[in-house]
Formats: structure tokens, C-alpha cells, sequence
């Protein structure tokens, strides 16, 4: 009873002062992740390594538009995002308040503007994405001719090359027929 | 990396036992590792194959897994898993094949206690009738689930299907009691404090226990039917996390190791360390959570509240190493995504220092408490013949003098090169439960320090190797409860075919019964702490006496309250 008595005066008061003096976290702590809409190119890469679906990305193809959204309820703060962003654009911040009044602000959103198939005129990949790949290419030393090449390719939608490739070989295997007498 | 095949296997003279035993039976036999082997047996030979490895070959049940493997094979597979622990330590997988037309198979369970619920599960999730078991009762589907929807079936539903209830009453058929003129005691059905349903029958003569059954899973979640479904291998890893709000951990490294194992791919040293060091922090905040509820359910509630304030820097040393209060999401296939920075090194080693010093402050005034003798001696017993027939594991087993720890028999990341000794007792009550947990906590702080001082240089995760279908094998780790066992088989579409998944508490939860007979009302709650399942007491106590046809209601505070103080019984 005595050394429960001196352990309690040796400890005082264990308990933080926490709402009132802000809680210190380890330097290394994951907390809520904050995007940079500006570095985002909207690929989807995140969205497809996130465990609980608490990101996603939804095409308009109306509007021409794909929306990049995180439900922070939703969020388990792996980081799975950061680590597979391709442009950084994802860090994870050291804040963990994330209580709101109203649920709809547990939602952080950004659209991006779709690019339109130089053939069919439909929307089909974020701008962004094919004007990052092109740059990256560019980078690389891809000369300005192939580079003008490449650009006419990514501009086209996966639907379009399909039926542009089967037309050509299609012309190949014609051309290579023999004249029937 | 891949791990080279030409390591000595280890477990073949228990194949050649079996091969002679059942000579033609045995049809199969393949490796997965050095130390694990499945063999196919005949369906009819099963339990016989089962019994012998367990009761001559010095075996313990560690899983069971069904699997429908019809568009592989045409067939359903059972595997039982056989932790071998006499001489030659090693796994042994003993499978059969169950034809679908005629789903049912020989039970294991009156020669192998320890299959009973595994093989009420197997029937339950694949319809798989286990002949020759007695209790026909369900276990882990709700009572009023649609008969015949058999869950982990590949053709039975979608994952997100959820029957709506057909009642709101309990229908689960609880035991007879065993003599008329016993009083019932359910309890239950929700945990007022770790907010975990479980509905507990006590049968009392009087004051004492005469016998218990409880029903459980009323807060299954399907996670083996989602992961295969919905999550790529690497999203997994942060289910497994979740499983367990203790040792999620744990879990995570037992599912990583299982896919790692199947595709023989060989973990780097540094990933090997950090791993048992992540383990160790998690085990010394379970322990420091045990030990203070021991002091809770004694009645020396400051010991209790001190207990808590000081794992609380346990809690940080998780937070420092792994950017989260509980350890989690440090692992992926391959490795551990994560290192340790020196910075962080130092401050948690400065943490277990402080934590060492003042633990030992608390476990003294805990050992010199006259409650904690007087209420835990002789309570609660698990008799070794008991023990040995049901398969518990963790600090439960190794209270009732079975020296049961995976890390020392199975050894798997670094705990083969650090240095440790497994800790057992002979008390087989409460006491000797929290002196178990009392010395590993010691064990563990140990091993943290020596993995923060000698970590090997080098990567920490590999990365570029490609899965290769309906390959599989078995992760182990010893959680802070005891064994926790995953088995995968890879699929061929980036998923898994079949994930089983078993915790420590599952292999626990069939002796407790046998722990709460011929003790007294107010030691329940105690004894049910005692092997730390995940969650320990109840709402509330209804108390049924049966031969005045009666009905009383005990709060949860009383029936918690008279478990303390023992005095003024909310029976009479």
C-alpha cells in the first residue's frame, strides 16, 4: 500500500492536458493524407493500391471530365497512396482531428479535364496523364518527330488504335494476296 | 531471391510413419517447405491419419481448412493442419478430398477433440457433413442463415450478400443442463467494455459451475470471403491488420510469410528483424493489458490504472517504430515497407528502459497483492490431459505445463538468431497465466533491445517476382495470445483462391469450459480473462432458475461487482 502510495506521488499527473494544449505525435506518424491537385495527373494508381476503397476516381463522360475523390471515413492511413503516386502528388500529413459536423466534408475532391479521342471525338483519358507521358518521353530524348508520332498515338482512344491497327494489317494481308485470274 | 530446394527436409520420417500405417492410403505427398509437407490420404483413412500424428507423433492441431476446390479438381479438399512437436519439429498437413456428390466425411472429432470446432465450421461455410459429430449445432453462421447458402462455396454468393434477420430472438439451441434442479446463467449477450458480443450458459449448482457453453461469432465478418473477392495480395495485408485489435500485427506477418513461403521466396535479413521487432513491441502492450485487467478483476483497481498509464509507452514505442499507435500496415509481400531511423532507434530504446524500471515497480506490488494469490491459485484449472486434447495455445497452454511456443519450434523471421527462452509454468490456474505473461513481457523487452542493437544491414523488402497459381502453404507467428496459423492458396487472377485465417483465441475459446467447471459464479469473469480472448465478461446476467421456472436480470456493474467483492450474491 505504501509503495502504491509512493509510486502515485512519484508519477503526479498522468493525464494530458489534450483538447486543451495540442497532442505531440512521432515525427514518423501518419496521419491524414493531403493531396496536391496541381501534381496530380489523375492515373488511378492510388485508387487501385488503396485496401479500403477510400479513394476513387469517376468519369463523366458527358462533361468530359474524372473527378479524383478520398472519403477520409473511409481512409485507414497506410499510405499504400504516397508510396505509388508517380508524381507525389499524395503526402500524409501528421493531423488526425478528423471529426466534422456534417459528413459531406469528410470528402476531398478535384476534376480533372478528360481528353477527347482525335478520331472519335469521345473522352477517354485525363489530359493531364497522356501531356505527363509525352514529357516524360521528351525527357528521355525522344526526338521531335517520333515524339509528334507518339502524341498522335496516346491521343487516340485504346477503342480507335484497335480498329485503326486491325484496318491495317487488314490492308497487309490484302496487299500481300495474289491475283486470282 | 529464391530459397534453395536443397535445404534437408524435415518431417519425412512422420510421412513414412503415416505410409506405413496406412499402407496405400497415403496417395500424395508434396512440399511446400522444408518443414511443411500436405498429404493426400483416402477419405475414410482421415481421422485414423489424423490421430496417429497427434497422440503417437507428438502432434497438435493447429488449423483445419476447407476449401472448394471443384474447378481444380472436381473435388472439395479438407487439410488438416498438424503442428509436430516431438523430435522432429515440423508441419504436417494430412488432406483429403471430398467427392461433391456425396459431401460428407468421416468426423475427427471423437478420436481428436480438438477438431470440434473446426469441423462445425467446415460444415457451416462448405456443407461439408462431418459424419459421426455429435454436436449438430451451428457455429459460426447466425441461426436463422438460409440452409443450404454455404458462404466460402465458389458458387454460393456474392461476398457483399447479407441475409436480413428472420428473428430478433436468440435461437441458438444452448446445451441441456446437465441435471435438472441447475440453475442457467446465461451471460451475455454484449460486452459492455470491449463492446464484443458473446452469449455464455453457465449451469450452476448453487454457488459453482457445474458445466458452460457459449455461443460466438456474432460479429463474423466475412474476411476471408472479401479478400477473396475483392483485395490484391498486397491490399491483404491491411485486412490481416485488422483482424484483431491486439495482435493485428501478428496476423499480418503470418499472412505475408504464407504467400512468401508459396512462391519460395526468400524475405531479407533486415525485413526478417525488423518484423520480430514490431512483434515484440505489440506482444509487451498485450501483456501490459492483460496484467492490468488481472489487477481489474482481482479488485486492485490503481494497479490496474497504473498498468495502463505505463503501456501507454509501449503504445508510443509502436507509434515511434511504425507511424501508428498499433503496428499496423508495416508489411507487404516481399518484405516490410518501413525502416527504422536511428533517431527513432534511440528514443525507443530510451522507452524501454523506463518501461523496464517501472513495470517492474507495478509486477512487484502486483505479486505482493494478498487478492491476487488468494483469488488466482487453483482457479480456473486447465488440466494438462485437457490441454492436451483440445490444442490452446499461448500463455494458456504454457500455464498448464506444455512449453508450446512457435517461435522456438517453428522458428520463422529472426527468433532463431536472437537470443530468448520460452516461458512455461505448471500452475494450471489464473495465477500461473499471469506469471506466464509476466516473465515474457520481460522476454520480450529483451528481444526488442538486442533486434534495435544488432539489425543486419540491407533491403528490406523485395519486390519484381511474379505469383504463381494455386500454389500454397502455411504462416505462423506467435501472437501475445498464442499461435495465430493463415494458410493461402494463390489464384490466378491477382487474387487469392483461398485465404483461412485462424486466431489464437480460436483454439482457446473449446477447453474454456473445461477451465470454468467446478469453480464458483464470481471467479467466471476472472477465468475468462485469464486467457485473454477478445473480450472477457458481459453485459449483462440473466439468471434462469429451473425449478421455479424464473427469470432474473443482473446488470453487468453487479455481476461485475460481486465477481470482485464477493459479497451480497445477485442469486439470492
Amino acid at each position: 500500500m505504501l509503495k502504491l502510495l509512493r509510486e502515485v506521488l512519484k508519477v503526479g499527473e498522468a493525464t494530458h492536458p489534450y483538447p486543451f494544449a495540442p497532442l505531440p505525435v512521432a515525427p514518423g506518424f501518419r496521419g491524414r493524407p493531403q493531396h496536391a491537385p496541381e501534381a496530380c495527373i489523375a492515373c488511378a494508381a492510388c485508387a487501385a493500391a488503396c485496401p479500403s476503397n477510400a479513394l476513387a476516381l469517376t468519369n463523366d463522360l458527358v462533361r468530359g471530365t474524372r473527378t479524383w475523390s478520398l472519403l477520409y471515413a473511409r481512409c485507414i492511413f497506410c499510405g499504400r497512396c504516397e508510396e505509388v503516386c508517380p508524381t507525389g502528388a499524395i503526402t500524409l500529413t501528421q493531423e488526425f482531428e478528423l471529426a466534422v459536423m456534417n459528413k459531406a466534408d469528410l470528402v476531398a475532391q478535384a476534376d480533372y479535364r478528360l481528353a477527347a479521342c482525335r478520331v472519335c471525338g469521345r473522352y477517354f483519358a485525363p489530359a493531364k496523364e497522356i501531356g505527363y507521358t509525352l514529357a516524360l518521353l521528351q525527357q528521355n530524348g525522344l526526338p521531335g518527330d517520333q515524339l509528334e508520332a507518339r502524341r498522335a498515338l496516346l491521343e487516340t482512344c485504346p477503342e480507335c488504335r484497335r480498329g485503326r491497327n486491325a484496318a491495317h494489317i487488314a490492308g497487309l494481308v490484302e496487299a500481300r494476296q495474289p491475283e486470282v485470274a | 531471391m529464391l530459397r534453395t530446394t536443397d535445404k534437408p527436409r524435415i518431417g519425412q520420417s512422420h510421412v513414412a510413419a503415416l505410409r506405413q500405417q496406412f499402407n496405400g492410403a497415403v496417395l500424395d505427398e508434396s512440399w511446400q517447405a522444408p518443414d511443411q509437407v500436405t498429404v493426400t490420404v483416402a477419405l475414410n483413412d482421415l481421422p485414423g491419419a489424423v490421430e496417429m500424428l497427434y497422440y503417437q507423433r507428438g502432434g497438435w492441431l493447429s488449423t483445419v481448412i476447407g476449401n472448394d476446390e471443384r474447378p481444380l479438381n472436381g473435388h472439395f479438399a479438407l487439410y488438416y493442419v498438424l503442428s509436430l512437436e516431438g523430435d522432429e519439429k515440423s508441419y504436417v498437413v494430412v488432406r483429403a478430398l471430398v467427392p461433391p456428390g456425396q459431401p460428407e466425411f468421416p468426423a475427427v472429432t471423437p478420436r481428436v477433440p480438438a477438431a470440434v470446432w473446426y469441423e462445425r465450421e467446415v460444415r457451416d461455410m462448405f456443407g461439408l457433413q462431418p459424419v459421426g459429430l455429435a454436436d449438430q449445432r451451428r457455429l459460426v453462421l447466425p441461426d436463422d442463415w438460409p440452409d443450404g447458402l454455404h458462404p466460402l462455396r465458389k458458387d454460393a454468393m456474392d461476398y457483399r450478400y447479407r441475409p436480413e434477420p428472420t428473428t430478433d430472438e436468440e435461437t441458438y439451441p444452448f446445451l441441456p443442463a446437465p441435471d435438472a434442479g441447475l440453475l442457467e446463467v446465461p451471460l451475455g449477450p454484449l460486452h459492455v467494455t470491449s463492446d464484443e458480443p458473446g452469449h455464455f450458459r453457465l449451469y450452476l449448482d448453487g454457488e459453482d459451475i457445474v458445466d458452460a457453453d457459449y455461443r460466438l461469432f456474432y460479429v463474423h465478418r466475412g474476411m476471408e470471403k472479401l479478400a477473396e473477392t475483392r483485395l490484391t495480395y498486397d491490399q491483404v495485408n491491411f485486412l490481416t491488420d485488422r483482424i484483431c485489435g491486439i495482435c493485428g500485427y501478428a496476423h499480418n506477418v503470418a499472412y505475408s510469410t504464407c504467400v512468401e513461403t508459396a512462391l519460395g521466396l526468400e524475405v531479407p535479413e533486415r525485413a526478417r528483424w525488423l518484423r520480430t521487432l514490431f512483434l515484440e513491441t505489440e506482444r509487451l502492450h498485450s501483456h501490459l493489458l492483460n496484467l492490468g485487467l488481472a489487477c481489474h478483476f482481482v479488485g486492485f483497481d490503481s494497479g490496474f490504472m497504473h498498468f495502463f498509464r505505463v503501456r501507454e509507452k509501449a503504445m508510443r514505442m509502436a507509434e515511434t517504430l511504425t507511424g501508428a499507435r498499433k503496428t499496423y500496415g508495416m508489411n507487404l509481400i516481399g518484405g516490410v515497407r518501413r525502416d527504422v531511423l536511428k533517431s527513432e532507434r534511440t528514443e525507443v530504446l530510451r522507452l524501454a528502459g523506463e518501461l523496464r524500471v517501472e513495470v517492474k515497480r507495478l509486477i512487484d506490488m502486483l505479486l505482493e497483492t494478498p487478492n491476487l494469490v488468494q483469488r488466482t491459485q487453483g482457479v480456473g484449472r486447465l488440466e494438462p490431459q485437457v490441454a492436451r486434447d483440445y490444442s490452446p495455445v499461448g500463455p494458456t497452454v504454457r500455464a498448464s505445463g506444455h512449453a508450446r511456443d512457435v517461435r522456438a519450434l517453428h522458428p520463422y523471421c529472426a527468433y532463431d538468431r536472437v537470443p530468448w527462452t520460452v516461458r512455461a509454468q505448471t500452475g494450471c490456474d489464473v495465477l500461473a497465466r499471469v506469471l506466464v505473461r509476466v516473465e515474457e513481457f520481460y522476454e520480450s523487452l529483451a528481444i526488442v533491445e538486442h533486434c534495435l542493437d544488432h539489425l543486419p544491414e540491407g533491403p528490406i523488402l523485395v519486390e519484381g517476382f511474379r505469383y504463381q497459381p494455386y500454389k500454397f502453404a502455411l504462416g505462423y507467428v506467435e501472437a501475445p495470445r498464442g499461435e495465430d496459423i493463415h494458410w493461402s492458396m494463390l489464384g490466378d487472377n491477382q487474387k487469392l483462391y483461398r485465404w483461412r485465417c485462424r486466431a489464437s483465441s480460436y483454439n482457446n475459446w473449446p477447453s474454456l469450459r473445461y477451465m470454468l467447471r467446478g469453480n464458483t459464479l464470481s471467479d467466471a469473469p476472472l477465468i475468462v480473462a485469464s486467457i485473454d480472448p477478445c473480450y472477457s465478461c458481459t453485459e449483462r446476467v440473466t439468471v434462469v432458475d429451473v425449478r421455479k421456472r424464473q427469470v432474473k436480470q443482473v446488470p453487468y456493474r453487479e455481476f461485475e461487482r460481486y465477481g470482485r467483492e464477493r459479497t451480497d450474491s445477485p442469486l439470492k
